[in-house]
């Protein structure tokens, strides 16, 4: 059972986008926690 | 590998090394300047945030496999190799249920053999320290190894060199700032790495495309589209099972459940292992683009660095030595500094020193952190080849902790006596499988045989337990200074 064209494209670009959104949630997340004094 | 060129100038390797190991160490001495007390060192105070509790499990379990091994699986195994090797992420989400319990069960706890020792007494105790040091030393010797191979590969950097020197700049910034310094680096390492696969994944995806990339792959080696593979069904289940155990055994993990603040272990472990799972396929995928992009690949595990060094060149080769930097140093450093606790609070103090001052407790860290580099150090330099081999035999031993834990955890009557046989015997049987089978049912075998004894053990002969009892904070509390508490139970 081979993975149709389509959905390799979806699992790929959702992982990619999915990675590059990593460093943005993390920062947004660190702003936050210093904004509120709880990052320690 | 070591037959493969490699993509960057020994110069421009050195200098990346030389300017990260500036920047660890710095940032590590920075973070760590002001701890005062051993909580501080060991368990980062106990209240870090959400921020950075996510980073450092996210890096913790990012380690150089999973940007250099996800890649060699997708090449070998296809779809199901870098989506089998995402399923890591299972333990992570599985564990933040049990990390607040932990914080909220044990909230004076320093390792995971505190668990052990209150729950089930000294033998288990002592049985789970044998895993888990046999566990970590693995897995330190392993990415030490790991370093040197990887940077003489990308860089042509000597192995005993990159090797030092990953290993020197690792344990000068846990010395320096403890599980402070560890965390705040492991922020840093993560946005690299993220942002590092990120940007080679897009420009895999720009010059290859993903559609030709499929009918590449479609018409020269199918097999890896392939979602029933046999192997690759087997590697999926064995790795969930291996990364279960892993996780919910290592003082790795449980010393973060310790360090977190109330209520973020839960948020942290969860959003952590949601943003771990997509990492391994971005940067497995990469490897799909060999066949398209006509690359020989004379070593399947430098599939991933060559791929990227065609796509890109030099940069290329320089996002992949700053990326798999990173993931190296930070799991070394979060292994050292957990295997030094492991050792100062359950070997030290437990066993030679219950009355140990906090300030001995610190210097006997730093001891045991220098002490752990140089043993790791020279177990590394003769780079005997099948160490690979041998922690994945770790595979058998960890699994057999799974139950234990997690029933020890939730369920009152888990009978002490059976915890340990569970150990035993499942780590005997998993041996027996790796030995008898193969190294793809060792984690399987080892789980189901502790599984069967800890069920049967404790329908049969119920034990009653006071959860109460895992909180020493309140007998140190009512008995004076935290150095009052007791020996081994």
């Amino acid at each position: 059972m081979i993975l149709p064209a389509t959905a390799f494209t979806v699992l790929v670009i959702a992982a990619v986008i999915l990675t590059a959104a990593t460093p943005v949630i993390l920062l947004g997340l660190l702003f936050r926690d210093l904004m509120k004094g709880t990052s320690w | 590998m070591m037959q493969t060129s490699a993509a960057l100038s020994p110069f421009t390797g050195l200098m990346l090394l030389i300017a990260f190991s500036i920047v660890w160490v710095t940032l590590g001495w920075y973070w760590g300047r002001n701890n005062k007390t051993f909580d501080d060192y060991s368990v980062a105070g106990r209240n870090v945030g959400m921020a950075l509790a996510t980073a450092t499990t996210l890096a913790t379990w990012v380690t150089s496999n999973t940007t250099m091994v996800a890649p060699q699986l997708a090449y070998q195994m296809g779809l199901w190799g870098m989506v089998g090797y995402s399923f890591g992420s299972v333990g992570l989400l599985l564990f933040a249920p049990m990390a607040q319990r932990i914080r909220m069960l044990m909230p004076g706890g320093y390792t995971a053999g505190d668990f052990f020792r209150l729950r089930y007494g000294p033998v288990a105790w002592r049985v789970f320290l044998c895993i888990s040091l046999l566990y970590g030393i693995g897995w330190l010797v392993s990415l030490g190894m790991a370093g040197g191979i990887l940077i003489q590969a990308l860089s042509g950097i000597p192995y005993a060199v990159g090797m030092t020197v990953i290993l020197g700049v690792c344990v000068a910034y846990t010395l320096l700032g403890g599980l402070r310094a560890v965390i705040g680096t492991d922020f840093v390492q993560t946005i690299l790495i993220t942002l590092g696969v990120a940007i080679l994944g897009v420009l895999a995806i720009r010059r290859i495309g993903i559609e030709p990339m499929h009918a590449a792959l479609s018409a020269e080696r199918p097999e890896l589209l392939n979602l029933l593979l046999p192997v690759s069904l087997m590697f999926l289940f064995n790795n969930l099972l291996f990364g279960i155990g892993e996780i919910f055994h290592s003082n790795v993990w449980w010393s973060r459940a310790f360090a977190f603040g109330r209520g973020v272990g839960f948020r942290a472990f969860l959003l952590a292992g949601l943003i771990w799972a997509p990492i391994p396929i971005a940067a497995g995928f990469l490897a799909l683009g060999a066949p398209v992009l006509g690359i020989n690949v004379p070593a399947p595990d430098m599939v991933g660095p060559l791929v990227a060094a065609r796509l890109l060149g030099a940069t290329g080769a320089i996002f992949i030595f700053i990326v798999v930097f990173s993931a190296l140093a930070s799991s070394l450093d979060s292994l050292l500094a957990a295997t030094s606790d492991l050792i100062v609070q359950d070997g030290y103090r437990r066993h030679f020193r219950p009355r140990a001052s906090d300030a001995t407790m610190r210097y006997a860290a730093k001891v045991t952190i220098v002490l752990l580099g140089v043993i790791t150090w020279l177990v590394c330099l003769p780079r005997l080849t099948n160490l690979a081999a041998v922690l994945h035999l770790t595979g058998a031993f960890v699994a057999s902790t799974i139950w234990p834990v997690a029933a020890g955890l939730y369920w009152k009557r888990v009978n002490p006596r059976a915890a340990v046989w569970a150990m035993i015997l499942g780590s005997a049987a998993g041996l027996w499988a790796y030995f008898g089978i193969g190294f793809y049912v060792a984690a399987l075998t080892g789980a189901a045989v502790s599984m069967a004894i800890i069920l049967a053990g404790t329908l049969l002969y119920p034990h009653h337990f006071d959860w109460a009892t895992l909180d020493e904070s309140r007998d140190t509390a009512t008995a004076g200074p935290r150095t009052q508490a007791g020996g081994p139970t």
